[in-house]
């Protein structure tokens, strides 16, 4: 006599095999549609909450966005406004630790790095490092990096700047260089028009 | 692997999943801009400061900004296309695809044009518009940058396949072999065969990702998954020895692992060996009860005890299965009550990385094991739930976000409003200076005073330039000449006179030397009195136009922010409305794979009962199964 489960288990098994075939294969084949889907999903009502949801996120960008201008204007209007940015071009002689920002004597930010911002600035990345207000006038910059420097030794160096200050948005850049014959970093301050 | 949680086992699983998604379906990322090479605006190398660190909507806000305030003008099509990439990120595809074609409907450059048709593509493939994302993949004309183009070409080998057009598929593969994308691509095909009758060519893709060599988790976890497929795929043939082969390259410690035990139980059954069908299972049985393999392994040992004619052990077995799956039916019943409670999705959400962003590419690290996310894994590795997840987490962050604005906004009013009273109370104070200051009649005198100055000069007026005690002694000499003139002559009034003239000359030579000196000091005071004047005239219209400026620009602002807190305030309740359908939809779906589970084990429990009772039947016959 044949075990009673067997003749069932024989036609379960292969059902079984198909179905776990299905689970197995489906992950990445149909990754629009899994072949695994739990439960009759109602598409129709999906559907209309992710478009509730996308035009939600779409009006959130939007308030954001004039949010934002909003609070440029106001606490930093175009009259007073300085933008320091800082950027990084191939900086294989320096590893970034942390920058940090004197205007006029007063230190105004002292900023320090994760490693994904640093990945972040050695791929094209420009970080607005600080936004504040001067009046117009001559000031001075100056920006302390410290950080790893060639053979893998601690590193701190400073750049300075006098600049004029016009009635008018002023862009500063901190801008961390390669000096491929002394095989030693550059940094230097660049006035953008 | 018993030791090893489920909930890890899900989460690994899981990742394994969000790379297939990513892989299939991913929008805009790091990975698919070139390096941008010189930055002439800075403001645009802001935006991809962010957009690099996958911060997707500080990009998206950051460009929309700085374009429309035309501070990345040299950047014009790059900047268009990646904020089109960036919609698409965050799932707005509608969006996304307007960008696409207002740009493609410009004169851009090709390197954006292609771009711009490949994530049209993808948008099509995603759609299931397969005839739009082949005519949009023509339309790239020269290799994409970086990763870009390996992901160019899976997508054109899973449009092929989603159009059944396997051996052009195949084709594409070959030619992009070596490829970090291409084992993914591969097991697709390899499954796309199998489905559609072609097991050699199908198992032979298959064993190619089954065999190869890894380096990391994912390539670990694909091949794991080719090997569980193939394996799958022999057993259906019967071709149990092979599948062993298949399934025995399954990692025990990894997320398929379950499925492999199982499936290796079966395939030594197959093979007439069920003494070494039962090892696996007894093995897979220690695993929690959750797991739909798990669940199979309580049926499979007692049959496997029955083959080896253990009829009292396959017995207890079997009462030991009708037990456990009551327990778990119990235990279902709490979850589905949990569940009606509301709160399951943030619950699952509390267990998520809190530093992830906000966008399409979040993935549930973990689920927890709380009676309304116990039985969520199966959920989870649904898309359409992950995609209902993700919205709900979304909304919650936008909520907190929408939280951060209002009060910026009210810290903003706050700021204006504080400008306005200053500007009040200065007011009047300002109004009494601009009404008492008369700086006409000032420069008026200044300008008389100047005229003075030079007759004095004209005329080297020696003495108008004396001193208090000077002039006090000029005019007692004045006197003295005058009262000399009233004596009689003779020699006293010659005398005094002599004095008299004497002291005058003196005077003079005094008033003379210190002539030069004074005019000097003189001319230098009116100089510095001259600017004063004119300093005086820019402050006092510095202060006039501050009195017309100030409260104008103050209302402007309070006018901005009054509207843009009317707009939040609007979308708060509507997130809150969303959200709460979302919820209630996922919370469907959930209740109805608990059910479905529930009457999974309730059949498997019948099973049991009936081998339970032919166990029974054959011993009280006498006979052995």
């Amino acid at each position: 006599m044949r075990h009673p489960i067997e003749t069932r288990a024989g036609v379960r098994r292969w059902r079984l095999c198909a179905c776990a075939l299905l689970v197995a294969g489906g992950l990445l084949a149909a990754a629009r549609a899994p072949a695994n889907e739990p439960a009759a999903a109602p598409a129709g009502e999906l559907k209309g909450v992710d478009q509730d949801v996308q035009a939600l996120k779409k009006q959130l960008v939007d308030l954001n966005r004039d949010l934002f201008r909003l609070e440029e204007e106001l606490l930093y209007p175009a009259s007073t406004q300085v933008a320091v940015f800082l950027s990084v071009d191939v900086g294989t002689f320096f590893a970034l630790d942390s920058v940090t920002l004197t205007l006029d004597e007063k230190e105004v930010t002292s900023y320090l790095y994760t490693e994904r911002e640093v990945q972040a600035l050695h791929r094209g990345g420009v970080q607005k490092l600080y936004l504040g207000n001067l009046k117009a006038g001559e000031h001075e910059i100056v920006a302390t990096f410290t950080g790893r420097g060639p053979h893998e030794r601690d590193y701190r160096r400073g750049t300075t700047l006098k600049f004029e200050k016009a009635i008018g948005a002023k862009y500063l850049e901190l801008r961390i260089s390669d000096r491929e014959a002394a095989l030693q970093p550059q940094f230097v301050v660049r006035q953008w028009e | 692997m018993a030791a090893m949680s489920l909930a890890r086992r899900c989460a690994r699983l899981l990742a394994a999943l969000s790379l297939a998604a990513a892989v299939a379906s991913a929008a805009a990322d790091g990975r698919d801009l070139p390096p941008p090479g010189k930055i002439r605006d800075l403001d645009y190398g802001d935006v991809l400061f962010h957009f690099f660190q996958d911060d997707y909507f500080g990009a998206l806000v950051r460009l929309e900004v700085s374009r429309d305030l035309q501070r990345m003008d040299h950047h014009a099509a790059e900047a268009e296309l990646l904020s089109g990439g960036l919609y698409l990120s965050l799932g707005l595809h509608e969006e996304a695809l307007r960008i696409f074609d207002r740009l493609l409907a410009e004169p851009v450059p090709q390197s954006v044009s292609d771009r711009a048709h490949f994530y049209l593509a993808r948008i099509g493939y995603q759609r299931g518009y397969y005839a739009e994302a082949t005519r949009s993949l023509e339309r790239i004309r020269a290799p994409l940058p970086g990763a870009l183009e390996s992901e160019r070409r899976l997508l054109a080998s899973n449009v092929l396949m989603a159009q059944r057009r396997f051996v052009e598929a195949a084709g594409a593969l070959q030619a992009a072999a070596g490829d970090d994308w291409t084992p993914f691509a591969r097991f697709n095909l390899g499954v796309a065969l199998v489905r559609a009758g072609d097991l050699a060519e199908g198992r032979r893709w298959l064993e190619s990702v089954g065999t190869m060599p890894v380096g990391n988790d994912e390539q670990r976890a694909l091949r794991d998954r080719a090997n569980l497929a193939l394996g799958y795929s022999l057993l259906q043939s019967q071709a149990g020895d092979q599948a062993i082969a298949a399934l025995g390259r399954v990692r025990l410690d990894g997320p398929f692992s379950n499925r492999a035990l199982l499936g290796l139980g079966w395939a030594e059954a197959d093979v007439r060996r069920p003494e070494r069908a039962i090892v696996p299972w007894l093995e897979l049985r220690e695993g929690r009860l959750l797991d739909a393999a798990v669940q199979e392994s309580f049926l499979a040992v007692p049959y496997a005890y029955a083959q080896l004619a253990s009829n009292g052990q396959a017995a207890r077995q079997y009462r030991f299965a009708v037990d456990a799956y009551a327990a778990e039916a119990g235990r279902i019943d709490e979850s589905i009550a949990a569940i009606r409670q509301g709160g399951f999705l943030d619950a699952i959400l509390a267990a998520a990385p809190q530093d992830a962003p906000i966008g399409w590419f979040w993935q549930l690290g973990q689920a927890p094991d709380a009676p309304h996310t116990r039985y969520l894994y199966h959920l989870l590795a649904s898309h359409g739930f992950q995609e209902g997840l993700k919205n709900y987490r979304d909304l919650r962050l936008m909520q907190r976000g929408l939280e951060r604005s209002r009060e910026s906004l009210t810290a903003f009013g706050d700021m204006v409003e504080a400008r306005e009273q200053v500007a009040e109370i200065r007011a009047p104070r300002r109004d009494e200076v601009l009404a008492n200051t008369d700086l006409d009649a000032l420069a008026r005198r200044q300008a008389a005073l100047a005229e003075r100055v030079e007759g004095i000069a004209a005329t080297r007026d020696v003495a108008a330039l004396a001193t208090e005690t000077e002039a006090r002694q000029w005019a007692t000499l004045a006197k003295i000449e005058a009262s000399l003139g009233r004596l009689p002559a003779g020699a006293q009034r010659a005398e005094l006179a002599e004095r008299e003239r004497l002291l005058r000359g003196t005077l003079l030579w005094q008033l003379d030397a210190q002539y030069k000196v004074r005019l000097q000091r003189l001319g230098a005071g009116l100089r510095d009195t001259g600017a004063g004047v004119e300093e005086a005239r820019e402050r006092l219209a510095r202060v006039e136009q501050a009195g017309e400026t100030a409260p104008r620009d103050t209302s402007g602002f309070a006018g901005r922010i009054d509207a843009l807190a009317r707009r939040a305030d609007d979308l708060g309740p509507r997130i809150d409305v969303v959200a709460a359908a979302q919820e209630g939809l996922l919370a469907r779906l959930a209740v109805e794979e608990l059910e479905a589970q529930k009457r999974r084990l309730a059949s498997y429990a019948m099973q049991a009962q009936f081998a339970l009772a032919a166990l029974y039947d054959g011993a009280t016959a006498g006979t052995t199964p």
